[in-house]
């Protein structure tokens, strides 16, 4: 038994008073005023009456009263733990060391380490201590220790990241690795600059219940703090020529002073490429156009770069920043990568029966048109699709066509490989019966609407991706589009009804199968059933279908770090085929730090490794970029194979030097003002602990219990001697 | 105090109620009216009065002081004078010290007050010269006597104050020098003081051929020392406090004030002064009553 607040058994002296009521103050309640105490005065006051103590039971009540409410305050640990050794209680210190890229400003990040060591070193050795270096996320360094050695050596062995800063998570991760202390005191440390732009106030961030926050900022040094925007490609193509871009970049310069003559660079693959010169007003920023480029038929890795040439081979090779860069104190912000990827069209083969050019006219000039993506189409016969002519596409349109059973059964290898297929039914499209249920839509027979009001199209998902860039008002009518016939569809149960004619029939039925999608459309691409072709849509509608199906996502030019890279569909993009693209194959992961890792398809995601027919399965593998750079993929054991780049960039808020007022993070998450605490220190900082305290609470209430019994016991007492 | 007998046609009135009037004259003449009224027959009447001549009648005298046996000698018409009629001087010795502001119903004072006022007029309806001195541990008011003072003297009744600690001694041995005419003085006060300094005081009064009388006026309490709970009490002259426990020490408290009263009684016949107790929850008019009866028997017997 040990007491939490062993200082409250000071109050035992308290059980005097009870005695000196009982010898005094029991027999001076009230004043009279008298005449004169003549007479009083010469009775011999030094009485019995006085020292004795006639009402034991009384006494013994108010003592033991007493000494129970001093027991309860004094707050009793049953535990023999070193809990309540240390004067005032032992300390659980988290040090959150922000290691964010503008931590390497000048020497901000050794003078951060010096605070957290220090900060460290005044822990007493019953304190325990962990270290959270954070950024765009937290990490525990080191957890809940009472070696503070280690946590130097842990705070030493740090090194400034590329992340922005973000206090969210690390308060976060602070407050859980102090919900599990059992120590009576808690401390959060933050040793940052102290950003504006990383500080988001949370309602729900909350540290537990008496912990302490100190704040310690770091300030860098004072100078020019010039950053890089995100570049932008133009991309022109000339025929006959070979693609050309214009990169512009952007230059932001953070201090009033303005910085004249900043040399830009253009680098790609290595190279520079040019070097123009810039001049910033303070608190402004100017652009940069280079001069066309052309592009070479693989990915280009280009960046652009504030300062003078830099040695080959060293930074440029991984596009991260120099060690030190004469422009300003903060390099990461002075280089922007980026990739140029030639245009990789997705193969499109349209599948048609017997010679009728005019029924593939529309759709083919439809998908001739497009730029982002381009489709390569290519016209094939019915009889094709037993051949090997299907897998080289990503999209296969049936364009009105009877499907055989074998022909069928490549289908259903196609999709599920990945692909996507659409089939338009006319007159003449048959599937075969014995794979129905494979299909989203029971094919029907033809409706006839010659006669009467034609069928219009309406009901439309603009929910999904096909119609979401119709959803705006007059940004398309279908409504105005006329079917003459249709097949009736009976869409299957797992099948999404995308659009229907008026009368409440299927018009769309699209179905994720497998890896792959299937998308029926209840009438035909040309003019025979419908004027569809006819309608402005048609164009947008065509290209949005064949996105889809196609798996076809554009890849962006850079990322951010911290954000995460969609291989699968980077790899479709390139121009690989859907099913080449999704093979089960693990890819090799080149970071820009040189460190090669291979990454496999059930640990990259949260792939399965079965898929049933008819579900949709999500294989597609990410990465998340955490390095300044570019980042190469390929598939693992193909050195020669198609290769992914990803460029990473810092985040350009991080940039961004203003600082916060530490007392704002404080109040946000204590919520009580300027203060470093957080409000009750009463508060418990878990069930286990609030259990082994809990017998203050009995010891209190029994002492309330005979206090009652003392104020029964004293009026009956009260009235006998009367 | 014992219980006093009813009083055939008396009309005793609470000195409570009395307290409540402010005109001290309407008090005193209530109280002794009703008293004079009730009795029929002062003992006031021949026992100060003495014949001093006979004068010729003239129109307008009262017949009833016609001496008749004069007239059967002379066949004239003579008219008796009394000396006692101017002669006498009356007055009153009120304690105002802080003790007397005592009192749970009525406070010692306002019962002094209120005796002083029916005796100063009583003994200005006996046309005596009525004068009045208020003192504590000085002289504090000083109303010469005289025939015309009784506005005077109630007036200086009425503002009586008790507001400061009290000595009996010293104003007492101060005054006696002025009172040089012989006449009655009634002292009135609670006399906490050893019954050998209160005699040693009033017996200069006594030496010069004054008739002194004491009251002694106490509060119930004080006497009876009824309180019940442990209490500090304080003294209201001193401001000293003690811690007393009544059930305790009330026995002793009784015995002492009984034995205080005894020896004042005891000096007091022994220097031919006139000694009352008086309680405040008793009757002004008993009191006067009482008083009355004892100076008609002391008078029998000097």
């Amino acid at each position: 038994m040990s007491f939490l607040a062993p200082l409250f058994l000071l109050g035992l002296a308290a059980l005097a008073i009870p005695v000196l009521v009982h010898l005094t103050q029991r027999e001076r309640k009230s004043v009279i005023a008298f005449p004169s105490l003549m007479f009083l005065k010469k009775i011999p006051y030094e009485s019995v009456q006085k020292r004795r103590i006639r009402d034991w039971l009384l006494l013994a009540l108010r003592l033991a009263a007493l000494a129970l409410i001093v027991a309860a305050f004094s707050r009793p640990f049953v535990r023999g733990s070193s809990v309540a050794a240390a004067p005032g209680g032992a300390r659980d210190i988290v040090v959150l060391l922000d290691r964010s890229y503008s931590m390497g400003y000048g020497d901000s990040w050794s003078r951060a380490q010096r605070v957290a060591a220090d900060a460290i070193a005044s822990a007493t050795p019953a304190d325990r201590v962990s270290v959270v270096l954070f950024a765009d996320s937290a990490e525990v360094a080191l957890r809940s220790t009472p070696d503070r050695s280690r946590a130097v050596a842990e705070i030493n062995a740090a090194t400034p990241g590329p992340g922005a800063t973000t206090y969210g998570p690390a308060l976060k991760l602070a407050g859980s690795l102090l919900a599990e202390s059992m120590l009576p005191r808690k401390e959060v440390i933050v040793v940052s600059d102290f950003q504006r732009s990383g500080w988001q106030p949370d309602d729900t961030l909350r540290l537990p219940g008496g912990t302490v926050i100190t704040t310690a900022v770091v300030e860098g040094a004072s100078g020019p703090s010039l950053a890089l925007t995100p570049a932008t490609v133009l991309r022109t193509r000339d025929a006959g020529q070979p693609e050309r871009v214009t990169v512009t970049a952007g230059v932001l310069n953070r201090t009033a002073a303005e910085a004249t003559a900043i040399p830009v660079q253009l680098e790609m693959d290595g190279r520079i490429v040019q070097t123009l010169s810039v001049n910033v007003a303070g608190h402004a920023s100017a652009t940069v156009t280079f001069a066309p480029v052309s592009i070479a038929a693989t990915i280009t890795r280009a960046t652009v770069r504030l300062g003078a040439d830099t040695p080959k081979g060293v930074a440029v090779q991984s596009g991260v920043a120099p060690a030190a860069s004469a422009i300003d104190a903060l390099a990461r912000d002075n280089v922007f990568n980026f990739t140029i990827t030639p245009s990789a069209p997705v193969p499109v083969t349209v599948v048609t029966q017997g010679n009728r050019d005019e029924a593939n006219l529309y759709l083919m000039r439809a998908l001739a048109i497009g730029e982002a993506p381009r489709f390569d189409t290519s016209l094939q016969s019915a009889d094709a699709l037993a051949g090997d002519a299907v897998n080289r596409a990503r999209l296969l349109v049936l364009n009105d066509v009877s499907v055989s059973e074998a022909a069928a059964a490549k289908l259903v290898t196609f999709v599920e490989g990945g692909g996507g297929l659409l089939m338009a039914l006319g007159s003449r499209a048959s599937w075969p019966s014995s794979r129905e249920a494979w299909l989203p839509a029971v094919v029907g027979p033809a409706v006839d609407r010659t006669r009467g009001a034609a069928a219009k199209l309406s009901g439309m998902d603009y929910g999904h991706a096909v119609f979401e860039p119709f959803r705006a008002p007059r940004s398309g009518d279908f409504s105005t589009a006329r079917f003459y016939s249709y097949r009736g569809l009976k869409a299957a149960k797992d099948a999404t009804v995308l659009a229907r004619f008026d009368t409440g029939e299927p018009a769309l039925v699209e179905q994720a199968i497998g890896r792959g999608r299937v998308v029926m459309f209840a009438s035909t691409i040309d003019l025979s059933w419908n004027d569809l072709a006819l309608k402005p849509v048609f164009l947008p509608f065509v290209h949005q279908l064949g996105r889809h199906l196609s798996g076809f996502r554009e890849q962006p030019a850079y990322l951010t770090i911290g954000e995460v890279l969609d291989i699968t569909a980077a790899e479709i993009a390139a121009g690989a085929t859907t099913s080449a693209a999704m093979t089960n194959g693990g890819r090799t992961v080149l970071a820009p730090s040189g460190q090669r890792r291979d990454l496999t398809v059930n640990s990259a995601s949260s792939a399965s490794s079965t898929f049933a027919p008819g579900a949709a399965v999500d294989r597609s593998v990410a990465l998340e970029l955490l390095e300044q750079g570019f980042y190469e993929i390929r598939v693992a054991g193909r050195e020669a194979g198609p290769m992914i780049v990803a460029a990473a960039n810092v985040n350009i808020a991080e940039s961004n030097l203003d600082r916060m007022d530490p007392k704002e993070l404080v109040a946000g998450v204590t919520g009580n003002g300027a203060a470093g605490s957080t409000g009750a220190q009463d508060v418990l900082p878990d069930k286990a602990q609030e259990l082994a305290q809990r017998v203050w609470w009995y010891l209190l209430f029994a002492g309330i219990l005979l206090l009652i019994a003392e104020t029964v016991v004293a009026q009956r007492l009260s009235r006998a001697a009367r | 105090m014992s219980v006093h007998q009813p009083i055939p046609g008396a009309r005793f009135v609470d000195p409570a109620v009395l307290a409540r009037i402010g005109n001290l004259e309407m008090v005193a003449k209530t109280v002794v009216d009703g008293l004079i009224n009730g009795t029929h027959r002062s003992p006031f009447f021949g026992a100060s009065v003495d014949f001093a001549e006979h004068r010729g009648y003239v129109a307008g005298d009262d017949i009833r002081r016609m001496d008749w046996r004069v007239y059967a000698r002379t066949d004239k018409y003579y008219i008796k004078e009394f000396e006692a009629d101017s002669n006498s001087n009356f007055n009153v010795l009120l304690d105002v010290s802080k003790s007397m502001s005592f009192g749970e119903k009525i406070s010692k004072l306002d019962y002094a007050k209120t005796l002083a006022a029916c005796l100063t007029y009583l003994a200005n309806q006996q046309r005596d010269r009525v004068g009045v001195v208020t003192f504590d541990e000085d002289v504090v008011d000083h109303v010469p006597p005289s025939a015309k003072h009784l506005d005077v003297v109630l007036h200086t009744l009425d503002r009586a104050r008790a507001e400061k600690p009290g000595h009996l001694v010293a104003p007492i041995k101060r005054l006696a020098e002025h009172f040089g005419r012989r006449g009655i003085i009634v002292v009135i006060s609670d006399f906490y003081a050893e019954p050998e300094e209160v005699f040693d005081a009033v017996g200069l009064l006594r030496f010069r051929g004054n008739d002194v009388v004491l009251f002694h006026v106490l509060d119930p309490q004080e006497v009876d020392f009824s309180f019940v709970e442990p209490s500090s009490f304080e003294d209201l002259e001193s401001g000293d406090q003690i811690p007393v426990v009544p059930a305790a020490l009330a026995d002793q408290y009784r015995s002492l004030v009984t034995a205080h009263i005894e020896a004042l009684t005891t000096r007091a016949s022994q220097q031919r002064i006139d000694y009352m107790l008086l309680n405040t929850s008793q009757p002004l008019d008993y009191a006067l009553f009482r008083f009355l009866s004892m100076r008609e028997r002391m008078a029998r017997t000097r």
